[in-house]
């Protein structure tokens, strides 16, 4: 019946990854999300400039569907 | 054409028995369209159920694991899931919300205290968490306990009625309680939830400033932008907390005396179907949801000292609500940012106070 919206829902996976923020040339870096981060954590040490990097933003995004 | 063998006429006789299908189905009609009904629900209730055992195991599990219990949780959380609150009787409604935050505080105290007993380990993310999994597998409890009572009461008395009007709404009940399930995930890994909008944008203002806690779980900055004071506040992160923007708001003006020219709130907001994830609306009056309590305060504290409320509001479904933030509504906040100034600037002028209140579960969302 009307099931069938949340059948074609759950075919889409999602991928959680988490942004790190370079506050001084603003170069920002994609990964995985681990267990343990939140936006404002201190991130990896930025690639550009060696700035110390801070997670801004944490979100899902669709991947191809399974 | 007319078929005839031994003098029977069966086309005659077919014509003559298709008026008994009438009656037949005027009687059993209603007995079948019972029979698929109760079916139909039966297959969802089933489907409830699985969900209800499974929010139940996976809150035990992170108890155990994360929260490291000593000892057996699971009699302790079966009586957590059947936990009643008792709402205060509304036929004199003067005073109600009092009475409601009330009723409500205690019982948050009460969860709060009682999770704490619960889990060994006493970081507040953990502690968190186990409150926010232990209501959604007690909201998933009680959808599972009032659909099977009206789908027994209907087998009982034969109600097609009550299990059509049951059948009807089962797709949007099972809809919204596999939401509930989704939002297990998201929870016990910490994610922030599409409903941390709000917070994400108040973090931004808040990060690297000194914080001070203005209700309970909740947070104050206090930063500048173009000669304007702002009095940015959000819920205590990373913690899955939702915090009282209600008080905090209403401590801000009436005991620290801020006078604020505008109080701006960001949230998200529930989207039609048709609606895009992540669309940003204005509008004003007091953003937030709930049971109405801090909209409440928000209006009285507001309209006391007739200060605009504005709202600034990010669109999205109930499901993307409270599970893991979709990449459409992180990526509207630096949309809410701009908006957020060009309301600042518009309405108010620079030497003025503004009170910003980032609203909802700042799960994941620091400050
Ligand atoms: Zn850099």
């Amino acid at each position: 019946m009307a099931t069938t919206s949340v059948a074609t829902d759950k075919k889409t996976k999602f991928t959680v990854f988490t942004i790190e923020e370079c506050p001084a040339c603003g170069q920002k870096t994609k990964r995985p999300f681990q267990t343990g981060d939140y936006i404002t954590k201190d991130g990896a040490k930025c690639a550009k400039c060696g700035n110390q990097t801070r997670i801004s933003l944490i979100y899902a995004e669709a991947t191809k569907p399974a | 054409m007319v078929l005839q063998t031994g003098g029977i006429d069966y086309t005659s006789l077919l014509y003559a028995l298709s008026f008994l299908f009438v009656p037949v189905y005027i009687i059993l009609g209603p007995r079948l369209q019972v029979y698929m009904a109760l079916n139909d629900i039966g297959r969802g209730l089933s489907r409830l159920k699985l969900m209800k055992d499974k929010a139940r195991k996976e809150t035990i599990d992170y108890v155990t694991t994360t929260g490291k219990t000593v000892g057996d949780p699971s009699p302790r959380i079966d009586q957590f899931l059947d936990y009643v609150t008792i709402m205060p009787v509304d036929i004199d409604p003067n005073g109600i919300v009092g009475k409601i935050d009330h009723v409500v505080t205690v019982r948050d105290e009460r969860v709060r205290t009682e999770v704490g007993d619960l889990v060994s380990d006493k970081n507040p993310v953990t502690v968190s968490v186990s409150e926010n999994l232990l209501e959604v597998a007690g909201a998933l409890n009680n959808i599972h306990k009032v659909v099977r009572h009206y789908y027994l009461l209907g087998k009982k008395t034969n109600s097609y009625f009550m299990l059509l009007q049951l059948q009807m709404i089962m797709p949007q009940i099972v809809q919204e309680a596999d939401a509930l399930l989704n939002a297990v995930d998201t929870f016990k890994l910490a994610q922030p939830v599409g409903d941390g909008i709000g917070p994400v944008i108040a973090s931004r203002y808040m990060y690297g400033r000194d914080k001070q806690v203005v209700a309970k779980d909740t947070v104050m900055s206090i930063s500048e932008y173009k000669g304007r004071k702002l009095y940015v506040m959000k819920a205590e992160g990373p913690m899955a907390y939702v915090g009282q923007p209600g008080v905090g708001i209403k401590h801000i003006i009436d005991d620290m005396g801020v006078k604020p020219s505008a109080i701006i709130m960001i949230d998200a907001a529930l989207k039609l179907e048709g609606e895009k994830t992540g669309e940003i609306a204005e509008g004003v009056g007091a953003a937030i949801g709930g049971i109405g309590v801090e909209k409440y305060q928000i209006e009285e504290v507001a309209s006391g000292h007739k200060i605009p409320i504005y709202a600034i509001l990010v669109k999205q479904s109930i499901l993307e609500a409270i599970s893991a933030m979709r990449k459409e509504i992180a990526e509207a906040s630096d949309k809410v940012m701009t908006i957020l100034g060009r309301v600042i600037e518009e309405k108010t002028k620079e030497g003025d106070n503004v009170v910003i209140a980032g609203i909802g579960n700042t799960l994941g969302v620091a400050q």
